[in-house]
């Protein structure tokens, strides 16, 4: 298998391929330096042509002599070359499928790595904005916390994306309450575990949090405050819990839902009670409330903020004092994004309160499905077809 | 300071049954101790206990303010936090809030009700208004 003779031999697809091409594919994976797990897979496929091959290596190598002399061999010599052909053939076309295997590795490697890469510069160039010229911009703590957040959302959107179409699953299925009520209270848990690792990464850096760089960038065109904005979320529950509408999000569904109230079409639904509705939208209320509260809170605190860093004397350079007072006062930033999660986190707990376990589960998933879509938009935007240059 | 009335012989409600009542004074930057704030926590239905340009306490003045109630904000220097923290501390532990007292701090009826976090929690769950008209700080 290491040195490369010149032979050609018929494959079965009759294109006469060298046989040093099979030492190509072996050189190929030798000296790719992937530090992927493609790399495991073709070393076992390579361990197993080696294994399988072991006999027949030596004679496919053999001195070239022996095609020249291939007229006068007896036929079982002809009959044992065309079977070392047909072995070889065969190994490299599993060579071959090997090596495609681990381009498709690679690119889809390279994909991910050019998203992480132009969300990385997105973060770099935010962070260059706040200390120019400086590429290390913070301490190495907080660049780890920022990196642990990272690969810990990547995840939590993983487990999400999953628990929806468990979710789906499960309602499409008509599974027990008992099943359903794990799912909702899983579901429920999902989204307070992703409030704490945000309340650890804001005590990092606050700016990184309600900057939403972390989320894409539909998602981040309905930020307040570093997250979903509780009552947006009502309005929409709304709509399709008092419709009773299905869990399956169809424009159609929903428009003769919303004609048809009173009648339902659909054996498995259960729409809110009139109770359930008036205890729904006083929610929504207070919630509304709540967040004009905090809104006008964050104000107060930019009003703060600029007032500070504008104090004192222009004509003097030192404004160091100003600097580092506003610094104390951005510290409150951190209590504006536990509270905003904290808001979010009672809302959803009231809801679970409010609604049956259905009705719950329904909610989640529409909840769920709506940020999926919100990220689907944002991939598709950020691959849409350029904009043909001005002239 | 104006001679406030203190909070237990308060009349009944006014005349005007729609009005709410009559507004509490903020006070401001009085450099209280321990005994003084809890004359005046004792003196009003409602009232925030806040750092001195605190934007918390902004956010709790506004929610109360939604709610119709408007509540007195007594705003503590930060010299004084530790004392006053400590002896609200202390008297506070028979309450079911064990541990130390956050700022910003909610009094409703002369007690301890809580911070930012409970203020918001009652108001989702709905309670925070019944709360209020316990305390008689909401009428209607």
């Amino acid at each position: 298998m290491n040195s490369p003779t010149p032979q050609f031999v018929p494959s079965r697809l009759s294109i006469y391929e060298p046989i040093h091409q099979i030492g190509i594919w072996g050189e190929n994976f030798k000296r790719n330096g992937n530090p992927n797990t493609s790399t495991s897979l073709i070393v076992e496929v390579d361990n197993k042509l080696e294994n399988e091959s072991e006999t027949t290596s030596h004679e496919m190598l053999a001195p070239t002599n022996n095609y020249e002399q291939e007229a006068s061999k007896p036929i079982d010599k002809i009959q044992r070359r065309l079977a070392q052909n047909r072995e070889a053939a065969r190994k490299s076309r599993l060579r071959k499928k090997a090596y495609v295997q681990q381009l498709e590795n690679s690119r889809l490697k390279l994909i991910q790595l050019e998203q992480e890469l132009q969300r990385v510069t997105q973060q770099g160039l935010y962070m260059g904005g706040v200390l120019e010229g400086s590429h290390i911009g913070f301490s190495g703590t907080v660049n780890s916390g920022i990196a642990a957040f990272e690969m810990e959302y990547g995840r939590w959107v993983d487990v999400q994306h999953r628990q929806i179409c468990e979710l789906r699953t499960a309602l499409n299925a008509h599974i027990s309450d008992i099943e359903l009520r794990i799912l909702v209270k899983s579901g429920m848990g999902h989204y307070f575990e992703l409030f704490r690792m945000k309340s650890t990464v804001a005590k990092a850096d606050v700016f990184y949090v309600i900057s939403g760089v972390w989320k894409t960038s539909a998602e981040r065109f309905f930020s307040w405050i570093g997250g979903f904005r509780p009552s947006e979320l009502l309005k929409g529950f709304l709509k399709l819990l008092i419709t009773g509408e299905t869990f399956s999000f169809t424009t159609q569904a929903s428009n003769l839902a919303k004609g048809l109230f009173n009648k339902v079409l659909v054996p498995q639904l259960d729409p809110l009670t009139e109770q359930q509705i008036l205890e729904v939208c006083n929610l929504k209320q207070s919630c509304q409330q709540a967040e004009d509260a905090l809104s006008q809170g964050m104000e107060k605190l930019q009003e703060t903020v600029s007032s500070t860093v504008a104090g004192g004397p222009v004509a003097e350079d030192s404004y160091i004092p100003q600097v580092a007072t506003a610094m104390e006062k951005l510290e409150a930033l951190v209590s504006f994004v536990n509270q905003a999660d904290h808001l979010r986190q009672e809302t959803l707990q009231q809801m679970s309160r409010i609604l049956t376990t259905r009705q719950a589960a329904r909610g989640l998933l529409a909840l769920g499905e709506y940020f999926h879509r919100l990220r689907a938009l944002s991939t598709l935007w950020a691959t849409r077809p350029p904009e043909p240059s001005l002239p | 300071m104006q001679q406030a009335i203190p909070y237990k012989s308060w009349p009944l409600p006014c005349i005007d049954a729609t009005s709410h009542r009559a507004r509490s004074t903020t006070t401001l930057g009085h450099n209280g101790r321990g005994k003084d704030v809890l004359n005046i926590v004792s003196e009003n239905a409602v009232i925030v206990l806040a750092r001195k340009g605190c934007c918390m306490s902004h956010v709790v003045r506004r929610l109360l303010l939604t709610l119709g109630v408007n509540p007195a904000v007594h705003e503590i220097d930060e010299e004084n936090e530790a004392g006053i923290l400590n002896e609200l501390g202390t008297i506070c532990k028979g309450t079911e809030n064990n541990k130390m007292v956050q700022l910003p701090a909610v009094f409703i009826g002369g007690r301890l009700f809580g911070g930012l976090d409970k203020v918001m929690a009652t108001h989702i769950s709905g309670d925070l208004i019944s709360v209020l008209k316990d305390a008689g700080a909401l009428w209607l």
